[in-house]
């Protein structure tokens, strides 16, 4: 839930600084919601790209790791 | 959690190993989220123009994020081992960072 909010809160927050930009009026245009719309799309598409490459990235440290049986691995740590 | 290189293993009780697996899991899964959040907020502002003409990523904007994945996960390591290597140094009389 911490996660999804994490999430939720860094999307708005991106999508609303790059589309919203004219205080005119209170309610959004159909310019802005097309934009909003887009960057929403893009994001999400972002998102699930980063978590593959992630994923495998993490599949390769985890056969490295076992291959090599010793050390603390992983992200920070070790020699490799 | 198969990524994670805890294999176990040891002489201590079983109580003990799990209690300790179970701090270093979720200390494991902070990082990792944090990580991944970071990568995802960097890697969107530098690949991705704020112009939204579509709500596809298109073929640079995918390059651009493989690309933008690898050199940070690449810097991570750097720091983290100019880090380590510092930190051995200056290491045993205290962590001068």
């Amino acid at each position: 839930m911490r996660d999804f909010m994490k999430f939720y809160s860094n999307l708005v927050d991106r999508c609303y600084n790059d589309c919203i930009n004219d205080f005119t009026s209170k309610t959004l245009t159909t310019k802005e919601e097309t934009c909003i719309q887009r960057c929403t799309d893009k994001f999400l598409k972002h998102n699930e790209r980063v978590g593959q490459r992630f994923a495998e990235y993490n599949q390769g440290v985890a056969a490295q790791a076992q291959s090599a049986q010793t050390g603390s691995g992983g992200w920070f740590g070790g020699g490799r | 959690m198969s990524f994670l290189p805890f294999g176990g293993g040891g002489n201590a009780s079983s109580q003990q190993i799990n209690q300790q697996n179970i701090a270093m899991v979720e200390q494991e899964y902070e990082a990792v989220t944090e990580t991944f959040y970071r990568i995802v907020g960097t890697c969107f502002k530098k690949c991705i123009p704020p112009k939204y003409i579509e709500g596809e990523l298109n073929k640079g904007e995918s390059v651009c994020i493989d690309r933008c994945f690898s050199k940070y996960i690449e810097v991570t390591t750097k720091i983290g081992e100019a880090l380590a290597k510092k930190g051995q140094e200056a290491g045993k009389s205290g962590f001068g960072v």
